[in-house]
């Protein structure tokens, strides 16, 4: 019995969340075309999600860069004979997959629990409550400056973590295992699909991380703790969006775009 | 219109400012590793011979690990289902559809399942961690468990200690078996490959015990870190409840930084 009653709570709870994740993200929508402007939010978010990010996410992709391509290059070795479509193979796959991916899940830690921590005490604190009182919604005076900044920013810094991870795999590539840069910087295995379904993840990362987590940090309760709980769910749940929504993406782009 | 020598003066300082802000930043590196590595010090002290606190490490222990387990199978399922999405193309242009077990449990057992792990079990693990021990210090619980003569590094600290690095093992275990399991449904679905003949790939004597240690070796490693600067981060939490939130945000951080530079090097050394 007891099992059963506690499936049905996680369910009715789950289904819950889900509802209220939506109703955050159509409110977004909706205030991003009817909502107020003021001038300067979106810039001031870009600087604190993009910039504050770039050495972080510059020395993790360069690593995992290398990790990378010393792995792959070793495994190489055993099945076929030579290194030739290694960098264009690895290109192919950065652009499609990796660059955006890795990235959204370094941004959705540091970004994710920057948001949730700053709204959620912003909850605590009953500022949230100010602002309803005056008659702003917070979706549209604190979620929806930090949708198009993070949106904008995933962009940008996925192409530049993806050039990052880039050329420091030709970097391995040269030093251990004698591929010239020529060789390696080729660009004939990517397609205008490998493109498109590379780019709509960086939208669709961007547009999950700042909802998931502006949701987590509005649904923060019980005072200092709960910011702590708020900020560990938005790192969670982002990572988590951010996996499910990879799935599906690479699932429809292996099928619209068939090699 | 600024004079001459205005403009060296803004242009030295400014030179200042950059060079003050990577010097504090190598510092503040520095810093913090050093007070991981006393931490780590002392929390091997009170390990040989072991003085900790049993129903603590039970009650973390449950929190940190039974308690992960949904998240880690939801994980690995679609981490294992996305490998094999990528490998797909590169598969069927090689024509190597017998190798697809191969590959995807390869990248599987030594990468992506340690790495993906870790990541997730620091953002509920690590961070809520922090969270906790932040809570307790602003609010002196700390203080006064000295005043009553227990030691809170083997009260508080060694059984959260040992749970993280305990719960992230094993929990790699299971997603390492749960990767597999996606993938292998996923090729059926995609490339039709049977079941039998992934396993096969799997099992044809490309892939040892030794790919297996590999990723289960990095995961101990990342427990580590994980733990320590989760704690290290708690304990050094100042200024009341906003204290909190910036040391959580900085032991997401901290780990993540940390699980991606050793993970460089421990695949370096182990080859």
């Amino acid at each position: 019995m007891s099992i059963a009653r506690d499936i049905g709570a996680e369910t009715f709870e789950l289904a819950r969340a889900g509802r209220e994740l939506y109703s955050v993200f159509v409110r977004t929508l909706y205030y991003l075309f009817r909502g107020r402007r003021e001038r300067g939010a979106v810039v001031r978010q870009m600087y604190e999600i993009g910039n504050k990010s770039f050495v972080f996410l510059t020395i993790t992709m360069g690593f995992i860069g290398m990790i990378m391509v010393y792995q792959s290059g070793l495994q190489t070795k055993r099945v076929l004979p030579e290194f030739s479509l290694l960098g264009a193979t690895f290109l192919e796959l950065l652009t499609r997959d990796l660059a955006a991916s890795l990235a959204a899940l370094m941004l959705a830690t540091r970004v994710g629990a920057g948001i949730a921590a700053e709204i959620g005490s912003m909850v605590v604190t009953e500022q949230v409550d100010a602002l309803r009182m005056s008659a702003a919604d917070p979706i549209d005076y604190l979620i929806k400056p930090r949708f198009v900044a993070s949106i904008v920013m995933t962009t940008a810094l996925v192409i530049w973590g993806g050039f990052v991870m880039f050329s420091v795999g030709g970097a391995v590539g040269y030093f251990a295992f004698d591929i010239q840069w020529r060789t390696w910087a080729s660009i004939q295995l990517v397609s205008a699909g490998d493109l498109i379904t590379g780019l709509t993840k960086c939208v669709a990362y961007g547009a999950a991380i700042p909802v998931v987590s502006g949701y987590c940090g509005l649904s923060t309760f019980g005072g200092s703790e709960g910011v702590g709980w708020a900020t560990t769910r938005a790192v969670v749940n982002s990572s988590l969006a951010i996996i499910i929504l990879n799935f599906f993406i690479s699932g429809a782009a292996y099928v619209l775009f068939p090699k | 219109m600024i004079p001459a020598v205005e403009r060296t003066l803004t242009l030295r300082t400014r030179f200042e400012d950059l060079a003050g802000q990577v010097g504090g930043g190598v510092l503040n590196v520095a810093q913090v590793a050093g007070g991981m590595g006393v931490l780590l010090r002392r929390i091997l002290s009170r390990m040989f011979p072991p003085r900790l606190d049993y129903p603590e490490l039970r009650r973390n222990m449950y929190k940190m690990s039974v308690k992960s387990v949904p998240i880690v199978i939801i994980t690995a399922l679609f981490t294992g289902a996305i490998m094999v999405i990528q490998a797909a193309p590169i598969v069927k242009r090689l024509g190597a559809e017998g190798l697809v077990g191969w590959a995807a449990s390869f990248t599987t057992l030594r990468e992506i399942a340690p790495l993906l792990t870790a990541l997730m079990i620091s953002g509920r693990v690590g961070a809520n961690n922090t969270a906790e021990l932040g809570t307790m210090v602003v609010t002196e619980q700390l203080d006064a468990l000295r005043v009553l003569a227990i030691d809170p590094i083997s009260f508080l600290i060694l059984p959260r200690f040992i749970g993280i690095v305990v719960t992230l093992f094993m929990m790699t275990l299971y997603a390492d078996a749960l990767a597999i399991l996606g993938a292998t449904y996923c090729a059926k679905a995609l490339l039709h490959v049977e079941p039998a003949s992934f396993y096969h790939g799997m099992t044809s004597g490309l892939l040892g015990f030794g790919d297996v240690a590999n990723g289960l070796i990095k995961s101990i490693v990342f427990g580590i870190v994980m733990a320590l600067a989760s704690c290290h981060f708690g304990l050094k939490t100042t200024g009341g409840a906003p204290g909190v939130g910036r040391s959580v945000n900085a032991t997401v951080v901290a780990s993540a930084a940390g699980i991606f530079v050793l993970d460089y090097f421990i695949s370096f050394i182990l080859g």
